[in-house]
């Protein structure tokens, strides 16, 4: 079942086009990646599908149109996104980040239930749940947005540039995270990156970016096995 | 001994007025960055219409109410109207925006209220002063120790610290105040977990104002009377008091307030010819300045420091 369907999208700031006619698809259960250059679009892809730019085309989402959809009904549709650097909120404490990814939902309980789940998964966060986010290291922030965006029960995350600034051990171990929640939990995932080589591997489908347009898509094994793909994007 | 005593709770009163406008631009000011240059206007605004309800016979707490909800209306009418369109294209523009309402605000109460003080019998005023939220004639005081403290100065400390308390609670245990919390401190991913960014500032601006003409009543009450100048010093220790508390904290304003309304009362009373009336609130700068030096973000700012 097509989760995410967006046709001809086109978006950018103010004056600037970004995007320019993109078609890009999400299946239910697919771990999509997107990979680019710097520029190319990437972040711009995922602020268009979030709402947070105004945006031309068509974006549709299990099966509804939300491409005039505010933000917040967005949210409420079941995408979270993980923005790029700090999607933390510095002054507030861990658990307070947590309750906050959880604004649009309703059962208490429930939501106590994912702080634990997500304590546990992430048991660094655990032993900082009173701090406030700002005094984490970059990858316990980057751990927490990504808390942060699974406490509202997403149909569809929304990953841009998690391993940005990273560790590459750390930068592991949150994709093993991501693809683990992906292989238990069946959860859908749109993650971009210029770190070809990590997101490969456990990619179910790889779309190539480059000036705002999709340039190539395609499985990993399939894209690397073309020559000038895997010298553009995949340095080996 | 005693004399210390009334001079603190004299300036602990004083000081809930400053502590009241200091709380509407901290909060105002954690949401947008933006400094409301037409806080104590707004609060001055409100107080006239208080006046005026109590012209029709409304009693003053009801009128308190009544006014808390117009500056609601107002500050969050300001918001949408004013600054959201203005904010997207320049946001220092918004602070010439603010002085402009401020103009605009008083020049609006002197065409409606004229720019004597009010109640007045020259214009017919029923009410013989402006109408004080605790009782204030002559004798309604304590006396100990041959001292004075008067019941009204300590009923406004116990209301600011009440609606201090209440407001720690709001911020802190609801998700109205998570929502504010988090657009503060990180608006897109404020957006993206699905808060309604916009509407939370609009609350936002309508909240401050309502706290705001909460401290115009108090003040106008304070003062006898509500007239076109009443807020500009107000408004000026108000700034003072958040600056010294920490503009990102509301506590702080409170206690910053207090703080500034203690200091300029002992200052004045204790030397009284080196100080005055006329001085008192450079004593109260020369606090703020020796602070500031030691702890720039204010007694109980945050500095903004963030590992990377």
């Amino acid at each position: 079942m097509t989760l995410l369907k967006a046709t001809g999208l086109s978006a950018g700031y103010g004056p600037v086009t970004v995007l320019q006619g993109l078609d890009l698809e999400v299946q239910q259960g697919e771990f999509v990646v997107m990979l680019g250059a710097n520029g190319a679009g990437k972040t711009t892809t995922m602020r268009a599908i979030s709402g947070l730019l105004s945006r031309q085309g068509h974006i549709e989402f299990e099966g509804v149109d939300i491409t005039k959809a505010s933000p917040d009904a967005i949210v409420r549709a079941g995408i979270a996104q993980v923005p790029q650097g700090r999607g933390t909120f510095p002054e507030l404490s861990v658990e307070d980040n947590l309750h906050t990814g959880a604004f649009v939902r309703a059962d208490a309980e429930g939501v106590r239930d994912d702080i634990a789940r997500w304590l546990a998964v992430f048991p660094r966060l655990a032993e900082r749940r009173h701090q406030r986010a700002g005094s984490l290291s970059g990858g316990e922030q980057q751990m927490l947005a990504i808390a942060r965006a699974l406490m509202s029960r997403p149909k569809l995350l929304l990953c841009d540039e998690p391993s940005l600034g990273l560790a590459p051990l750390i930068t592991q171990e949150l994709f093993s995270v991501l693809e683990g929640l992906h292989r238990d939990e069946g959860l859908s995932v749109l993650l971009v990156e210029q770190n070809a080589n990590l997101a490969m591997h456990i990619a179910s489908r790889v779309y190539l970016l480059e000036t705002g347009r999709i340039v190539a898509s395609g499985s990993a094994a399939e894209l690397s096995a073309d020559d000038s793909i895997r010298k553009a994007y995949l340095g080996f | 001994m005693a004399l210390f005593f009334q001079r603190l709770v004299d300036g602990l009163s004083y000081g809930s007025v400053y502590a009241l406008i200091a709380l509407g631009l901290v909060i105002v000011y954690r949401g947008t960055g933006h400094l409301n240059f037409a806080q104590g206007e707004m609060a001055l605004f409100c107080a006239y219409f208080v006046y005026q309800f109590g012209e029709w016979g409304i009693p003053i707490w009801p009128a308190m109410l009544l006014g808390m909800g117009v500056g609601f209306l107002l500050g969050s009418a300001t918001e949408v109207t004013l600054i959201r369109p203005i904010a997207r294209r320049s946001p220092f523009a918004v602070f010439i925006v603010t002085i402009g309402l401020f103009t605009f605000l008083n020049w609006l109460d002197g065409a409606i209220w004229g720019n004597q003080q009010l109640p007045n019998s020259g214009v017919g005023s029923e009410q013989l002063t402006y109408p004080s939220l605790f009782p204030n004639d002559p004798q309604d005081q304590w006396l100990p120790f041959g001292v004075s403290i008067r019941y009204e100065r300590v009923g406004i400390l116990v209301l600011v610290l009440v609606l201090t308390g209440l407001l720690f609670l709001l911020f802190n245990k609801t998700k109205f105040g998570l929502s504010m919390r988090a657009v503060a401190s990180n608006s897109e991913s404020a957006k993206l977990s699905g808060i309604r960014t916009n509407r939370v500032l609009m609350m936002s601006w309508g909240l401050a104002a309502a706290i705001g003409a909460l401290g115009g009543v108090v003040q106008a009450g304070l003062n006898g009377n509500v007239n076109l100048g009443l807020m500009f010093t107000v408004f000026i220790y108000g700034s003072a008091a958040a600056t010294l508390g920490g503009f990102d904290s509301p506590g702080g304003a409170v206690i910053g307030g207090l703080l500034i309304g203690v200091i300029e009362n002992l200052a004045s009373g204790y030397a009284p010819q080196w100080v005055g009336q006329e001085m008192k609130l450079g004593v109260a700068f020369i606090v703020i300045l020796a602070v500031l030096l030691v702890k720039p973000s204010g007694l109980f700012g945050t500095a903004k420091v963030e590992r990377v």
